[in-house]
């Protein structure tokens, strides 16, 4: 086997720019990178809801969800919050630093299939983080799809990822956004509570709509009961999981929910497959 | 390819044969049998009842360099593809175990650490006569002298060996022993067709395995889970001498300038296993992980692969410090889906 | 001697009460001489309990083992006791446990079991293999009763008593709340023969002996996790950042990963042989263990476990402790 077929193999990307999204003990630091390899560079192609095993040789890997959609252009992003070894040394890179990419791994929101919809993502904290792309790849092709109704929340207004993106977003007419913090603020002038509840203001009709949602499994679970007050059906919810994994293409075991495999059949999972999953929302 | 026959005062040569490759036989290795290299004759002993480690260590070795790099540097080097390798005395449950772990490491994408290793290696089994106190072999799909995953086949007839080309690198095998071997008689045949029999007849323990895939789903909930598991320690004793696991973490490791990333084995067994930097870990106490166990080789591996990914060796069993028991775990989530 | 009635009836009575969480104690295993620890929490299952020579688990490994979840929103911690029964060797764990404040004294209900030396499992299974019907022994004066399927047998206590026993000092626990049958004499002078043979030897011949034995080390991990006092919620040799040992499995890696627990394990040891029973690889840790046992208490006449109002070895400073090893 040729050396460049081997799946643990990454490649060399170069960081070409870093900014934070978020300061703080658990930071969240975006790196913008570009494959040394021009081939790699023209090839690459990922979908969004795919992720990449991203790493720093000799400290380690890390398995990021893609933040950005291949819409934007030749170049990757992920967004990382500083929480252990391998993201406290990505959060250490500048532009210019080398590290490793390989993937894209998993499948990817059906974007394709929803040509047509309404699309509602619901977001907390980092969790936005996958949710970017969707939101990037529809404003990309805004002509093929219905209102696009974006719901985010963090625990503060400091905690809130992408903030200049929203607001060159509430530029625009066609971008329905709603954002939410835990806890009130001074000056905050938008909806104060968890995202679930706001979700339940915003009060959206599932009528030729596809809701995503990602972030903590807590907010994860209230969500997915406040969609089915809302009357979604379970083939129109969608959401990724997040598990520990090492390998990313199904061999390393550890990231299984039942007999799935988060990094092969997942991340992304309609609440119609993920109801019959016993430990989906472990 | 016929049954060839090979007398007990010819094994020296037949040994010398095998040498040309990389020769693994059982050896012990501080206080215990496992599968490593000989360096002389005189090491091949295959009276034995089976190692303690599976021979999976050698095509799946606890630790594997997946590639090397030197410290601020990006170039990756692959190590060397794999010498070629003949393990002799390898026990058929373990053989069979191992057409389980290829078909998870072929699947989708190819593995080809464990693939081009698999392709080198010439695999000679050596038929059960003593089975082991829980042995189950014969409950899961296999026996004393199942033939998966073997490319040639001995069993020991007392005055010499009934050698049983199984694929083309056991034919080739008979066929540079030449001389070494004579055409196995039909009465040869005969006696090792009552060797394998006899090896059959002595294991006791076994499980009816019809249904339990679904089984365990019905049983996800159940309260057997906590009961089963409150008495584990939560080691990898089980997960890590089990010929079909195979589960693994990745790791950087650097040593002055040089640094690596390898594979080691992991267990399902530990806390760290699924524990996200969150701190959040979906699998939160034993009972979890106990259940996950018990369902991947039950349920999961099934649905995905259908097969059971089990042999039947007895290792799990023989080597629980609490005397966890998969057969008692199956036998208990049989009576309970009733 | 031991009375099963007796144990049965408290072990009924202990876990009706409201306040136990539950009871610790051994039942049969599946087959052979196997036993596993049972966890009790219903009158009816007293029935199951054992207390014979096959009762090797330490179960104070279990107090600190369970999993410590958050307490749900609104709910209250449960502060119900463990019942736990104890031989001699495991009640010093207690013990331990408690003068290291890693559990509280009112989380605990200790029930003695005086205890007159375990089977070697290795060596019973070697003397009678191959049986597969969970097996009935009793002691018996100088021997074990072994109740084979085809009629008892009676093999001197010597050829079949577990190492760590063969010198016990502390065959009665040291604590309990409540002692369920008469002490026994204690037989053992604390002698150690492994020990000593392994001192004769050169330093060359010291490291060989345990390179081949760290080199088949399979990390499994069992040692420390049925160590009763290896119970830190985040190991030191688990740990990524900082990463104190790597996960690669070699020579270099597992014996600092055994030095390291052995060096943790100083005046805390409480030699209940627990390490080198749950070894698959047979390793002889406990001579690790108990060389370091014998140099504590050589050096400085201490032992751990067997006060609970005492303070650990480490923080137990006398001037006059030796220092010469100091360079």
């Amino acid at each position: 086997m040729n050396d460049n077929l081997n799946p643990y193999k990454p490649e060399i990307v170069t960081v070409e720019d870093t900014w934070f999204e978020t300061q703080g003990d658990r930071a969240i630091k975006t790196l913008k990178v570009v494959f040394d390899d021009e081939e790699k560079r023209e090839s690459w192609e990922h979908r969004p809801g795919q992720c990449a095993m991203i790493g720093v040789l000799g400290v380690g890997e890390s398995m990021i969800s893609i933040s950005c959609s291949p819409t934007e252009g030749k170049f990757l992003r992920f967004s990382v919050m500083r929480a252990g070894k391998v993201t406290q040394a990505l959060h250490e890179l500048e532009p210019g630093d080398k590290m490793t990419v390989r993937g894209p791994y998993g499948n990817s929101f059906p974007v394709d299939d929803w040509k047509g919809k309404k699309i509602l993502t619901i977001g907390g904290g980092i969790g936005q983080a996958p949710l970017r792309p969707i939101i990037e790849y529809v404003k990309a092709n805004r002509g093929d799809y219905e209102d696009l109704t974006m719901i985010y929340g963090s625990r503060t207004s400091a905690d809130l990822c992408f903030k200049k993106e929203f607001e060159a977003m509430r530029e625009r007419d066609d971008v329905n956004i709603h954002l939410s913090i835990d806890i009130e603020e001074e000056g905050w002038p938008h909806y104060v509570g968890f995202v679930p509840s706001l979700l339940m203001e915003v009060n959206p009709s599932p009528e030729n709509t596809i809701a995503v949602t990602c972030g903590p499994p807590v907010m994860i679970n209230f969500v997915l009961q406040n969609l089915k007050k809302l009357n979604f059906a379970d083939e129109q919810i969608y959401t990724t999981l997040e598990n520990r994994m090492k390998c990313g293409f199904g061999k390393c075991g550890r990231c299984n929910v039942g007999n799935l495999y988060v990094c092969k059949d997942g991340p992304v999972f309609s609440y119609a497959t993920l109801k019959a999953v016993p430990e989906a929302f472990a | 390819m016929d049954s060839k026959k090979l007398t007990k005062d010819k094994f020296g040569g037949f040994i010398d044969l095998l040498s040309k490759q990389k020769l693994y036989v059982p050896q012990m290795a501080g206080e215990t049998l496992r599968f490593a290299p000989v360096d002389s004759k005189d090491e091949v002993n295959l009276v034995f009842s089976n190692t303690a480690v599976p021979p999976k260590s050698v095509l799946f070795p606890q630790t594997e360099t997946l590639y090397e790099y030197e410290a601020g540097g990006t170039e990756m080097i692959i190590p060397e593809g794999p010498e070629e390798k003949v393990l002799l005395g390898v026990r058929p449950c373990d053989a069979r175990a191992l057409t389980i772990v290829d078909k998870l490491f072929s699947w989708d994408i190819d593995d080809p650490y464990y693939l081009k290793k698999r392709e080198a290696t010439t695999i000679i089994g050596l038929a059960c006569q003593e089975p082991g106190i829980n042995c189950f072999c014969t409950s899961v799909g296999g026996g004393p002298a199942s033939t998966e995953g073997l490319d040639l086949l001995l069993t020991d007839l007392g005055e010499g060996y009934l050698l049983q080309p199984l694929t083309e690198k056991g034919e080739k095998l008979c066929q540079d022993a030449g001389e070494l071997l004579v055409d196995a008689a039909g009465e040869d045949n005969q006696a090792a067709d009552k060797v394998h029999q006899e090896a059959a007849e002595k294991i006791v323990r076994n499980i009816n395995v019809d249904g339990i895939p679904q089984k365990l789903e019905d049983l996800w909930e159940s309260p057997l889970w906590k009961k089963v598991s409150d008495a584990c320690l939560g080691c990898g004793a089980c997960t890590f001498l089990c010929p079909t696991c195979h589960c693994f973490d990745i790791q950087d490791e650097m040593e002055g300038f040089e640094g690596r990333r390898c594979r080691v084995w992991d267990s399902c067994m530990f806390k760290e296993y699924t524990l996200h930097t969150s701190g959040h870990n979906p699998r939160p106490t034993r009972r979890e992980r106990t259940r996950n166990r018990v369902n991947h080789k039950y349920s999961y591996f099934v649905k995905n692969f259908g097969t059971i990914a089990c042999v039947g060796c007895g290792r799990c069993i023989n080597n629980c410090p609490v005397n966890i028991d998969i057969l008692d775990i199956l036998s208990q989530v049989v009576k309970e889906a009733l | 001697m031991v009375d099963l009635e007796k144990l049965k009836n408290v072990a009924k009575d202990t876990v009706s009460r409201e306040d136990v969480k539950y009871l610790i104690g051994w039942r049969q295993g599946t087959y052979g001489f196997r036993v596993s620890p049972l966890f009790m929490t219903e009158p009816e299952d007293a029935d199951k309990l054992i207390f014979s020579p096959l009762c090797v688990n330490n179960l104070a490994t279990y107090l600190t083992l369970a999993e410590k979840l958050p307490v749900p929103r609104g709910a209250e911690p449960d502060t119900r006791k463990v019942a736990l029964m104890v031989k001699g060797c495991d009640s010093r764990a207690v013990v331990q446990q408690l003068i290291e404040k890693g559990i509280e004294r009112e989380s605990v209900l200790v029930i003695g079991c005086p205890c007159q030396g375990v089977l070697d499992l290795e060596k019973v299974e070697e003397k009678f293999p191959g049986i597969h019907s969970p097996v009935d022994v009793q002691w018996g004066d100088d021997k074990f009763i072994i109740n084979l399927p085809d009629g008892p047998q009676e093999v001197p206590r010597e050829e079949l008593l577990a190492k760590k026993c063969l010198n016990c000092r502390y065959p009665n626990p040291v604590m309990s709340d409540v002692m369920l049958w008469e002490e026994v004499e204690a037989w053992g002078n604390g002698e150690y023969a492994d020990v000593k043979e392994l001192e004769e030897k050169d330093s060359q011949a010291r490291w060989s002996f345990w390179q081949d034995k760290f080199e088949s080390c399979i990390r499994c991990y069992a040692c420390r996790n049925a160590c009763p006092m290896c119970y830190c919620e985040d190991c030191v040799l688990d740990r990524l950042n900082p990463q104190w040992i790597y996960r690669s499995n070699n020579i270099s890696e597992n014996t600092v990963f055994h030095l390291a627990r052995a060096f943790h394990l100083v005046g805390r040891c409480i030699e209940c042989g627990e390490c080198e029973r749950v070894c698959p690889m047979g390793l002889p840790l406990m001579t690790l263990n108990r060389k370091l046992v014998k140099e504590v208490r050589d050096k400085y006449d201490f032992e751990p476990g067997l006060d609970p109002e005492s303070k650990p070895f480490q923080s137990s400073y006398r001037p006059d402790d030796q220092e010469d090893f100091i360079l």
